[in-house]
């Protein structure tokens, strides 16, 4: 209705102008309606379209399906992810700080970034058995070790200028620290963040959907099993709701963080 | 007083063949309190790095430094350095920055902001003390490295090339402005720089530093009268600045060896 108007105000003026529509909802929009479109079309148990899905969630919403799991899946993600981060980040700091204590743990931590985090899902049922434990011991698998990596780098990122500088000042070590290699860090030190909040959602869904006894991934896991698509992918956009919010409210705190750097500068 | 002796400071391994360079070779100088030195050389010849051995980032092989007769180990309180780059903290205020020094002093934060809004008057950045360094032009951001070496009340300000990076007019206003308050302060200065003009305006006396290896070539009294705040114009066009600026030149000119004997053309071609 808007875009119409709009551009009919832009052919009166006798030059097109592009309605002032953000792109990412002109981008959802289109991709909705393909969705809708090919599920009618295409008639295949496995790609309902995008109104029956939405039916869907407002039903297991009626059923109380959705907010229940979704709480308990939001409560283990913010334990894992808020150790990830206060670990993640000391662990990292110490690393950067002392060669000694890099040389001791940097192999590990490369190794786990790159290892398949899932694969430690069994270790920690058998160590913690059916509880949430587990779920939040895999959510933290995920996303400390690039917090871990991305700090360690950020150590290193001051200007050798502003440390000769806050030498020349007599500033000592603690001080360089607390008040220019740390500040220096942030920018890199968030992005590791920001990286391990994704990180950490799919580890929150992969655990859930490996113990498959609470939580959003226990919903996808048993609607699986019924083939009942329009279930999985009703959770599925609830998921992605709330991967962007998690990453968005990582963004928030960036941002103040480092209102200092340019905009351009910072990723968007 | 700062007595500069037997100076002599080798890079090693800092060349790509592993041999080492040396910088600095029998510096001698002694500056007096409350005395503008300028030290002049071409680029490369160690000026910035005596400047900074004498700011104790640098260690050197031998020889000595000693203010008021005090051996240099290290940084101290007495000194404090304006650079070429400026290094201002990109995440603090102009405030903050300006007060930096006094921090690391443990003023309390009300005392400190206090003695740096002083330094913010006195530069001429009134009204840009909560702004932040990037929203500075080159010449601001100057001003506030200034600022925050002048807040610790040093006993020595040590500059390296402060205007080198900036435009000609506003590294003029600066000129202008450092000698009005170098002429109210009267802080022992030791300004380094590559330009002849800048050394001769500023300084009452210039050390001119020969290049590989860097040493005290000749050391000159700037015979211009003070105050020099006032014109710098009639300053600039007077004989005796002339005077001096072309004898510098002279000897700026014969430590260029490629403009007085052009390399034999046969050793390029092969």
């Amino acid at each position: 209705m808007t875009v119409a108007a709009k551009g009919v105000r832009a052919t009166a003026t006798g030059r097109f102008r592009p309605p002032a529509v953000p792109a990412g909802a002109v981008s959802l929009l289109v991709g909705a309606l393909g969705w809708e479109a090919l599920g009618w079309l295409w008639q295949v148990p496995f790609f309902p379209p995008l109104s029956a899905v939405l039916g869907r969630l407002v039903e297991m919403v009626g059923e109380g399906k959705i907010l229940g799991n979704l709480a308990q899946s939001l409560s283990d993600l913010a334990i894992g992810f808020s150790i990830s981060v206060v670990f993640g980040i000391t662990i990292g700091v110490l690393m950067g700080a002392y060669s000694k204590v890099e040389a001791a743990l940097g192999i590990y931590v490369n190794a786990l970034l790159t290892a398949p985090s899932l694969v430690f899902a069994p270790v920690f049922f058998s160590m913690f058995g059916l509880s949430r434990a587990t779920i939040v011991a895999v959510i933290v698998m995920y996303s400390i070790f690039i917090i871990i990596v991305q700090t360690t780098a950020a150590m290193r990122v001051a200007p050798g200028d502003l440390l000769e500088m806050g030498r020349s000042y007599c500033a000592p070590r603690s001080v360089l620290f607390r008040r220019i290699i740390l500040p220096a860090a942030t920018p890199l030190i968030m992005a590791g963040v920001r990286l391990g909040m994704g990180r950490a959602v799919k580890g929150m869904i992969n655990g859930e959907m490996f113990i498959a006894v609470v939580g959003l991934g226990k919903l996808v896991i048993d609607a699986g099993r019924r083939f009942d698509a329009e279930s999985v992918l009703a959770v599925l956009i609830v998921i992605v709701v709330v991967a962007m919010a998690a990453v968005k409210l990582v963004q928030l705190v960036d941002a103040r963080l480092t209102s200092w750097l340019p905009s351009t500068a910072r990723g968007a | 007083m700062i007595e500069v002796v037997g100076l002599n400071m080798t890079f090693g391994g800092l060349t790509q063949s592993g041999g080492s360079v040396e910088a600095l070779r029998d510096v001698n100088l002694r500056i007096e309190d409350n005395e503008f030195l300028t030290v002049l050389g071409p680029s490369g010849c160690g000026k910035t790095t005596l400047l900074r051995a004498i700011g104790g980032l640098v260690t050197w092989n031998s020889g000595e430094i000693r203010i008021d007769g005090r051996a240099v180990t290290g940084p101290g309180p007495e000194r404090a350095m304006v650079f070429q780059n400026v290094a201002l903290l990109p995440w603090d205020t102009v405030l903050s920055n300006i007060a930096f020094g006094l921090e690391l002093r443990g003023m309390a934060r009300e005392d400190r902001e206090r003695k740096a809004m002083e330094l913010v008057d006195l530069v001429g950045l009134s009204g840009f003390e909560r702004r932040m360094p990037r929203e500075l032009s080159g010449g601001m951001q100057q001003r506030v490295g200034l600022a925050r070496a002048l807040a610790v009340e040093p006993k020595v300000l040590l500059m390296d090339e402060p205007f080198g990076a900036l435009d000609e007019q506003t590294r003029r206003i600066l000129q202008e402005e450092l000698i009005r308050i170098w002429e109210r302060t009267r802080t022992t200065v030791v300004f380094v720089t590559h330009s002849m003009d800048e050394a001769v305006l500023l300084g009452d006396r210039i050390a001119l530093f020969s290049a590989r290896p860097g040493t005290v070539d000749e050391v000159l009294r700037v015979p211009l009268p003070r105050p020099r705040s006032r014109d710098i114009g009639s300053i600039e066009r007077s004989a005796e600045f002339v005077a001096i600026r072309s004898r510098l030149w002279e000897r700026l000119r014969e430590m260029q060896p490629d403009l007085r004997r052009p390399a034999p053309v046969a050793r390029i071609a092969s």
